[in-house]
């Protein structure tokens, strides 16, 4: 099992061209992000009632640490912004580049939406199994002893632990409401 | 305190939960042998599995994976030289040199008894200074409890590396994930239209899902980078018993100065067995006569990076137990599994739950024991273990975070809250923000608003933090704490511009 034979390219070693820039940039756009949501948290915690006897209302906690969240990404902008001005412009298909290296993250991701979404439908055994199985043959079990094992372990994961947590753990899995 | 620890040893002794030891520290030990897993992962896999359990035998199966998890790096440093986990990095320095040399049983042999020496050392540390401090934070108020939680977030977030800001950053957005549902007055805060949210996150999916996606994603973007170094490992090892004896004999003062280090960081807030690891290597390294050796396949250096990392599981319990306040990232995470199975850790534990104290010291010795036969019996086999490729681990993984996530409470929503805060875990690893701050917010947010509200309460000026002595010691020491960091923030950024210059 340990040879893979995906033919996707090695990760992580290639040199990321531009990285810092790209860095600073995705930095001031997940600060500006965190900035939104906790400007307008702030002003929803404003609206919270507060009590006429107790030292500080609802909001008042929240408040103070989104106020510092708010406080702590300009900060964050502020620095990253900086980083702008000492890099070069990305050249064109850099973003197509970051999606293709991190396109097994995504994928593993997107299998495992399905998955929560499978589970109340089909049960624990039924969506575990293909969702098992679909991410070995997706990060690379594609030779048939190698698919063998993954259908063993596939199985060995969906029905086999549905059975020890129902008849030795008494905790029920769902069952599915489609079957 | 003698008489609880016999009557928990007596528990913790019953063939059942000797057993669920057993399993602990072999998975543990599997869990920190194989690259890219961690002990924390293997505590957040286990976790779903003590839901069924008394307390007793859910928290020492659980100390049995902590201990064998801190072990298990050493297998695959010194076989693949690979550190299993971040805490066996220097192992793999003089590991992994003296396998290439011929020797990989003596350096695992070596390994494993400083680990299980420093483990030892490590439960009589825990033994003797967690009662006096719980006994002494006994006389902590909420004005001093909310300073101490002050202090435990900024000293873990100015840790974080030359991120000062991040890690604050990270501090607030886990404690503000603690604000989401109804607060104390049945008034809604936060649910963002969805109702189930109205009884807040649960602590384990939210963990899990920030903690074990970051990693396994982390682990997909250098997938393939690790396997070539895998292929052609001779698994095939034996340990020569004598040898190692000899060895062990020589490193006496190394093995106890090591232990201590690794109990002291353990104990601190925001450190772990990684910071442990590097210090006692480098101790070692200054106080030895041949540090030129350091590096080239040493004794010394197995034994001072295994010694201080073993020694951190004891440490580690210091704060959690006696203050209620973890030590690192996968005692914080063991502190929500406290938490989640009705047990609050703080100082009342060693009063209202002295039997659990005492199961923890006893498991943690027994685990000890338990870890030296499984590594000297059982190595070869770990050694293959820690082979399993990512494209098996990843899938399992996420299952098993997914039964944790719903089998807390049965209910499918969690499976989508593991998801949500997964996504959120990997950007924000993206964003190099560091995730242990943000653990230790979520878990300590809802005691740092209570302790904050009942101080308001009892006194409603907030100067009261101030006059307080022991309040004003913990701020003084947070306010230390951010501005030590940046100091060191600004070393770094000098220190790289100045390597850049260089390297033109």
């Amino acid at each position: 099992m340990s040879g893979t034979s995906s033919d996707s390219r090695p990760q992580g070693r290639e040199p990321v061209p531009h990285g810092e820039r790209a860095k600073a940039v995705g930095h001031i756009v997940f600060n500006l992000a965190l900035l939104g949501i906790a400007v307008m948290m702030f002003v929803h915690a404003g609206g919270l009632p507060s009590s006429a006897w107790e030292p500080i209302g609802s909001g008042s906690f929240p408040r103070l640490m989104l106020a510092l969240l708010a406080l702590l990404s300009v900060l964050m902008i502020i620095k990253e912004a900086a980083k702008l001005r000492h890099t070069s412009a990305l050249p064109s298909g850099s973003v197509g580049d970051w999606v293709w290296r991190h396109r097994l993250a995504f994928g593993v991701l997107g299998l495992f939406t399905l998955y929560a979404i499978a589970m109340p439908l089909v049960g624990f055994r039924w969506a575990t199994l293909p969702f098992v199985l679909a991410c070995q043959v997706l990060l690379g079990a594609r030779r048939p002893r190698q698919l063998a094992i993954a259908a063993a372990i596939a199985l060995f994961m969906s029905v086999g632990l549905d059975a020890l947590f129902r008849h030795v753990f008494t905790i029920s899995l769902p069952r599915g409401a489609l079957l | 305190m003698a008489d609880f620890f016999l009557q928990a040893l007596g528990q913790v002794s019953s063939p059942s939960v000797l057993a669920l030891i057993i399993i602990g520290v072999l998975f543990g030990i599997i869990g920190g042998s194989i690259p890219g897993f961690t002990v924390t992962m293997a505590i957040l896999v286990v976790f779903p599995f003590t839901f069924a359990m008394d307390p007793v035998s859910g928290v020492s199966l659980m100390v049995g994976v902590f201990v064998g998890g801190y072990s298990g790096g050493i297998v695959s440093g010194v076989m693949l030289g690979i550190p299993g986990t971040p805490s066996s990095i220097t192992t793999v320095y003089d590991g992994y040199p003296m396998a290439q040399k011929g020797e990989p049983g003596r350096a695992l042999g070596i390994g494993v008894a400083a680990s299980f020496i420093g483990t030892l050392i490590s439960v009589a540390v825990l033994v003797f200074f967690g009662p006096l401090i719980a006994s002494f934070s006994m006389n902590f108020r909420p004005w001093e409890i909310t300073a101490l939680i002050v202090f435990a977030l900024t000293l873990v977030a100015g840790l974080s590396n030359g991120a000062l800001l991040k890690g604050l950053l990270a501090a607030a957005l886990g404690l503000l994930i603690t604000t989401v549902g109804y607060d104390r007055n049945s008034n809604l805060r936060f649910d963002f239209g969805i109702p189930a949210l109205g009884s807040g996150f649960e602590i384990l999916p939210v963990m899990i899902g920030i903690f074990a996606f970051s990693q396994l994603m982390g682990n997909l973007e250098k997938l393939r980078d690790d396997q070539g170094k895998a292929k052609g490992v001779d698994t095939n090892v034996t340990i020569p018993y004598g040898r190692i004896a000899k060895d062990m004999a020589g490193q006496k003062l190394n093995t106890l100065r090591s232990a201590l280090i690794g109990s002291l960081v353990g104990a601190l807030p925001g450190t772990g067995g990684t910071v442990a690891n590097f210090i006692s290597y480098d101790q070692a390294k200054k106080f030895s006569r041949q540090p030129e050796t350091f590096g080239t396949g040493t004794p010394s250096g197995i034994v001072a990076s295994e010694a201080s990392n073993s020694a951190v599981a004891g440490g580690a319990f210091v704060p959690t137990l006696a203050l209620g306040i973890p030590g690192d990232l996968p005692m914080a995470i063991m502190m929500g599994v406290l938490i989640l199975h009705g047990i609050t850790p703080g100082p009342l534990m060693f009063e209202q739950n002295p039997i659990l104290v005492g199961a923890i010291y006893a498991s943690l010795l027994i685990g000890a024991v338990i870890m030296v036969l499984c590594q000297l019996l059982l190595v070869r086999w770990f050694a293959k273990i820690s082979l399993i490729p990512q494209e098996v681990l990843v899938p399992v993984v996420l299952m098993l975070c997914a039964i944790g996530s719903y089998a807390l409470n049965n209910n499918l929503f969690d499976i989508w809250v593991l998801f949500v805060f997964g996504v959120i875990g990997y950007l924000l690893w993206k964003a190099e923000v560091p995730l242990t701050p943000l653990i230790l917010g979520v878990v300590l947010g809802n005691n740092l608003e209570r302790q904050l509200f009942r101080a308001l309460e009892l006194d409603d000026s907030w100067m009261t933090f101030l006059t307080r002595p022991l309040s004003a010691l913990f701020l003084a020491l947070a306010v230390a704490s951010v501005i030590f960091s940046l100091y060191q923030d600004r070393k770094i950024q000098r220190n790289r511009q100045q390597a850049q210059v260089n390297d033109a």
